[in-house]
């Protein structure tokens, strides 16, 4: 399963209680989100210890604005918002300390690693995909984020980016040429 | 899978028409996931529940001192009226000479008294 949803009923429960202060409670939805989250942060940073840092911060945001959340979208979306405003901050941050200290290059901002458990094929395939995702320009990677790592649909891209739909569909077929024209490179 | 696949895959999860679901689906399967590390959800529970405890300190400080400003101030309160009532029983009025304590003197007298002649 790719997309995480639960039952409203349930979920508002586990919000209603987090909210009262539970722990557990709120420890549940940390699981229940965090390989979502992590989808987000780790396809736009790259597979590295400041991605666990933002994953953090996403989570911690989240308990604190909780009372803000009003039910009108679902949860996912609502962190899934958090991810990646926090997400983009952090490129912006990133993009202007590399710019003032270091000379280095757009594809050097980013560390990715992979697992040692996998096989080669299985290696090399998330190193494709990694050094694909981090040679791209960021406002066309957080839309093969969310259409090819989350599976949302352009409509859900949309509103997760609050963007037009029209914006995302332009994104969307200039981000598959991007993304072509680097592939053939790899 | 190949990585010419993967890449072929990678192009046409992209496409207007493709299912994204499926197309994330089979990427998860091909080993392209993501997760954090072990014990993430505890770092941040820790995170956050040791920073309430501080919290929950700073708000009974914060309580203890409205206490002590609210009771302070009703003592002043209570110091200020005896002091009226004071003065309105020695002088018989609230003006502002009985105040200073100059409502039954003149004001030659005042001017001996300051300047001694």
């Amino acid at each position: 399963m790719i997309k995480e949803s639960y039952s409203v009923t349930e979920e508002n429960q586990l919000l209603k209680a987090a909210l009262d202060g539970d722990k557990k409670a709120f420890g549940e939805i940390v699981t229940r989100y965090q390989k979502m989250v992590a989808r987000t942060v780790k396809g736009m940073l790259g597979d590295s210890v400041f991605a666990e840092d933002i994953g953090q911060e996403v989570f911690i945001k989240l308990y604190y604005s909780l009372s803000e959340f009003r039910g009108e979208a679902k949860l996912s979306t609502y962190i899934q918002k958090i991810a990646v405003n926090l997400t983009l901050n952090e490129i912006k941050r990133r993009k202007r300390f590399f710019s003032m200290f270091s000379q280095k290059g757009n594809n050097e901002m980013y560390e990715f690693e992979v697992a040692d458990h996998d096989t080669e094929e299985r290696k090399e395939a998330s190193e494709i995909v990694n050094k694909a995702l981090m040679a791209m320009d960021p406002k066309f990677r957080i839309i093969v984020t969310m259409r090819m790592l989350q599976g949302y649909s352009t409509k859900e891209t949309a509103e997760i980016l609050d963007l037009p739909l029209g914006t995302v569909l332009s994104r969307l077929s200039r981000a598959q040429e991007q993304l072509r024209n680097i592939l053939e490179k790899l | 899978m190949k990585p010419s696949e993967i890449k072929k895959l990678i192009i046409s999860s992209l496409s207007a028409d493709a299912d994204p679901k499926e197309a994330s689906m089979r990427l998860e399967e091909e080993g392209i996931s993501y997760d954090f590390s072990k014990g993430f959800g505890d770092k941040i529970l820790d995170k956050l529940f040791s920073a309430g405890l501080t919290i929950n300190r700073e708000v009974e400080f914060v309580r203890s001192m409205n206490f002590a400003f609210y009771r302070i101030a009703l003592t002043g309160v209570a110091a200020i009226v005896v002091l009226l009532i004071s003065i309105f029983l020695m002088q018989g009025s609230l003006s502002f000479n009985s105040f200073l304590g100059l409502s039954d003197s003149y004001d030659e007298s005042i001017v001996c008294l300051l300047t001694g002649n």
